[in-house]
């Protein structure tokens, strides 16, 4: 057994929400059966950043808000891997809303976990997109990566947790990774993950969080009403939770995808495309 | 007028001229099938504004026995469409040019004109609006007038209008031809008759040839060394290469992304390459800008990477249509923090695919970001090509697989090794998990900041370079070697310079000819070209004499080097070239 990098301990803070994110992903990934060699975690800049150090799969670590298009690559040329985009709501929200917009869009089969905690926790403490909602006296509103996702009609999965809700997140992520992984497309979960350190939130997150599941009758293949429930809770100033939208269009996978060609077949190909040229 | 001698011709430049949308091309198109079977070999040249219709569009053919590569001094026969294309070209038409005058709205502007210059005049459009309904079929009526001038039989001339416009429907082919013999009636009323014009054209050994831009056989040369996952986001002028990557790459398995922009497509590639892909982009100036975090990302992270600059005139966005070569200070020393890349700097359309090959090659083998630098004109530009040999050897790079993973102890991704390139296990291979980042780290690629592990890693990092340097792509040379003048010159200011070098020969101006293949890292070679010779020009399209510049930190002494640089969007021509060489070397 050839011997490779020792998973550290997490460099959260005690108490971090995103130990709680770890260990849903981690169980989650047990519970599917996928093996740490068919895992790439990609993970952005900042605390959440580090999550794919601490999993013994394989890990990347990308430029600060490019997650998602180095997730979207690595997919698309080996889609025989789990692949698994992780960072904050910095990352996600701010520097690389643009990638979202068109992730969702895009629909490639693979998990993206936003762990929202309302601040930059690594820089200790700014105000970010998501700033709104513990400080409601904020200038700028909050931007909701759910309602964003529910205005894409190209967006598949859409699903917010809470760090505090171990269960509830588990059984997220799990759906996440088999609708990715069954090339239904883009599984996005919003994880509400509260910095202890600059923006403790669990007491709040704790009263607002509604579970979606026990809204009576609520159908989450109605992409419509999903919205609309979505701005009923958030207008009794609670936070939607659960698995808000499942449905829409399937993904792109290339069969077998580049990672699997044989390359010496391919001159006969180039020879038919050159031959084109011939005058 | 008819010639009793046809003056025979071995290096003709055609131009055609008029408004965007008036098809200029495809006349272009219609002539090579006259003069490549002749033997010729063709150089051919667009000059177009940046938007979709309208606006004064030129198309230039050079055709010459001899393999230029370029375009010559002049435009010897010249086919407008309107006054504005007399005006624009005539400067840059021959003593004794020939031009095939549209004087469907009144008389050629003559005052424009060389006085040697011959004008044949055709009111070609009202003609064709008149006769046939469109007037986009004055093309074949201006071509059977060129065919006529260049004392093509007739029925060779049909014969390529039939072929040339095979893919067209049925009543489109039919109109043209009826175009094409109105077009003789008229050169037959005006005396041009069939057979005895006033140029003929030589002949030389037929060979077999491609006619094939630099993009596209920048872009043959990435698949054939086994790129197969391309993204891209449209800039003029790499739009094609992503046109081309969607149109082939698919059929032979591979995947092509329109990206949302350029952050997303370098790093998109940049995601691709970590599963074991050959991953390539393609972009111009103001999209390299925007991807200086993906590439100096690569870079630290070890990363294979093909990253394509098609440089078009800058600053921001400049002049899109125009070629300059002002990126290479970006593409050498761009980017946060120091780390090894490379640079190739093709001279010619056959350059372009066999430096896609070897960048697809050395990302592979380095494990690092390799440009291609090419210019507008090189990318854009077609011209005739010996086929390219495609048994390419696909270089496998330092991947090891199970087997080989198994055999060893331990696996650390980033293992301090004496060239400096790390065993490289992708994922999906069972027990070689590892982690990939752009932060310092310790081998094992866990983010340290020890600061003797910083030692040991940039210095592994620097290796890659140092201990590949017989690696990299070798210059092309011409002229004579032992000369003490000698000139330098990449991208579409090679063609020039190369025929400027054999006219001053024949002056008894000798002198020795490098084009860098490698701009970045310096090779050895380039530095004694230069250090072995009283003087050297560096002729460069940019204003702050950015290769002069790269060559001066390598200690070249400023005395030995005199730039001679263009940065308005033209090409020099060989006889500028020649006379500012032939000044200099006097002083």
């Amino acid at each position: 057994m050839t011997v490779t990098y020792a998973p550290r301990p997490p460099i959260w803070c005690a108490g971090c929400g995103h130990f709680g994110v770890q260990a849903a992903l981690d169980r989650a990934l047990g519970e599917a059966g996928i093996p740490p060699e068919a895992t790439l975690i990609l993970a952005g800049i900042g605390c959440s950043g580090t999550i794919q150090n601490n999993l013994g799969t394989y890990g990347y670590h990308a430029l600060h808000g490019r997650v998602l298009p180095a997730a979207t690559g690595a997919a698309l040329a080996d889609p025989s891997l789990t692949v698994i985009a992780a960072g904050g709501d910095g990352d996600g929200y701010a520097i690389g809303a643009g990638h979202l917009v068109h992730t969702f869009r895009r629909n490639p089969a693979l998990t993206y976990l936003l762990m929202n905690n309302a601040t930059y926790g690594l820089t200790k403490g700014q105000g970010s997109p998501t700033a709104a909602l513990v400080h409601p006296e904020h200038r700028e509103q909050a931007l909701d990566g759910i309602l964003l996702g529910l205005g894409i009609t190209a967006s598949t999965f859409l699903a917010r947790g809470y760090s505090g809700r171990p269960d509830q997140l588990l059984r997220l992520i799990a759906a996440a990774l088999d609708h990715a992984r069954a090339g239904r497309g883009f599984g996005f979960v919003e994880v509400l993950s509260p910095c202890v350190t600059y923006q403790d939130t669990y007491p709040a997150w704790d009263a607002a969080v509604a579970d979606l599941d026990e809204e009576t009758g609520y159908d989450p293949s109605d992409r419509a009403a999903a919205f609309a429930t979505c701005l009923r809770v958030m207008g009794e100033g609670r936070i939607p939770t659960g698995i808000v939208y499942r449905g829409g269009p399937a993904a792109f996978v290339p069969d077998p995808g580049p990672a699997a060609l044989d390359l010496a077949a391919a001159t006969e190909g180039c020879r038919t495309i050159m031959d084109g040229y011939r005058v | 007028m008819t010639a009793v001698v046809p003056r025979l011709r071995d290096d003709l430049t055609v131009a055609v001229a008029g408004q965007g949308g008036d098809g200029s091309l495809t006349l272009i198109g219609l002539l090579t099938r006259i003069l490549s079977p002749r033997g010729f070999h063709l150089y051919s040249a667009r000059n177009v504004a940046s938007r979709i219709k309208g606006g004064h569009a030129a198309a230039r053919l050079r055709a010459s026995l001899a393999d230029r590569g370029g375009l010559g001094d002049h435009v010897d026969l010249l086919v407008a469409f309107d006054d504005e294309a007399v005006v624009r070209i005539g400067p840059d038409l021959a003593g004794d040019a020939i031009v095939i005058f549209d004087s469907s709205a009144g008389p050629a502007p003559t005052a424009a004109l060389p006085p040697g210059a011959t004008v044949i005049e055709a009111p070609l459009s009202r003609m064709a609006v008149r006769d046939l309904r469109r007037d986009l079929f004055k093309n074949s009526l201006a071509f059977a007038l060129l065919a006529r001038t260049l004392s093509i039989p007739d029925a060779e001339a049909v014969s390529c209008l039939r072929s040339g416009l095979a893919r067209l429907a049925v009543g489109v082919r039919e109109a043209n031809e009826r175009a094409l013999r109105l077009g003789f009636e008229h050169a037959d009323s005006v005396g041009l008759d069939e057979g005895s014009g006033p140029w003929s054209l030589a002949t030389g050994p037929a060979a077999d040839h491609l006619l094939i831009s630099g993009n596209e056989a920048l872009a043959l040369g990435l698949i054939a060394a086994g790129g197969r996952f391309f993204t891209g986001y449209p800039i003029t002028p790499a739009s094609e290469i992503l046109e081309w990557m969607e149109r082939h790459l698919p059929g032979l398995g591979g995947v092509v992304v329109q990206a949302e922009d350029e952050l997303s497509a370098v790093n998109m590639a940049i995601g691709a390459a970590l599963t074991g892909v050959r991953a390539m982009t393609a972009t111009s100036g103001p999209g390299l800008a925007l991807m200086q975090e993906g590439v100096g990302h690569a870079g630290s992270a070890e990363i294979p990477l093909v990253v394509v600059d098609c440089q078009r005139a800058g600053p921001s966005t400049g002049m899109p249509t125009r070629p300059e070569q002002s990126d290479l200070a970006m593409l050498i020393h761009g980017g946060n923090g120091e780390f090894p890349r490379v640079v190739l700097t093709p001279g010619d359309t056959a350059d372009c695919f066999h430096l896609g090959v070897a960048a697809t090659a050395l990302s592979r083998r380095l494990q690092c970001p390799v440009y291609v630098a090419l210019d507008q004109a090189i990318a854009q530009h077609a011209s005739t090509v010996i086929p390219f040999d495609l048994d390419v050897a696909v270089e496998p790079g330092a991947v090891l697989d199970a087997v080989g993973l198994a055999a060893l102890g331990e696996y650390r991704r980033y293992r301090v090794t004496p060239d400096g390139v790390s065993p490289w296990v992708v994922p999906g291979t069972p027990g070689g998990m590892n982690l990939v980042t752009g932060n310092e780290r310790n081998e094992w690629g866990q983010v340290s900041i020890d600061p003797e592990t910083r030692r040991t890693m940039m210095a592994k990092r620097a290796r890659k370079i140092a201990a590949a340097k017989d690696l990299f792509p070798r210059g092309r040379r011409w002229g004579d070697d032992a000369a003490e003048i000698g000139v330098l010159a990449t991208g579409f200011a090679v063609a020039p310079v190369v025929e400027a070098c054999e006219r001053l020969a024949a002056t008894g101006i000798t002198l020795a000819g490098l084009q860098p293949r490698t701009l970045w890292p310096v090779l050895d070679e380039t530095l004694e070209f230069v250090r072995r010779r009283r003087l050297t020009f560096v002729v460069e399209h940019n204003d702050e004499g950015q290769i002069h510049d790269v060559l001066a930190a390598e200690g070249v002494p400023l005395a030995a080097m005199r730039g001679i640089r263009r940065s308005d969007g033209l090409a020099f021509t060989p006889a500028e070239l020649a006379s500012r060489i032939a000044a200099g070397v006097e002083r």
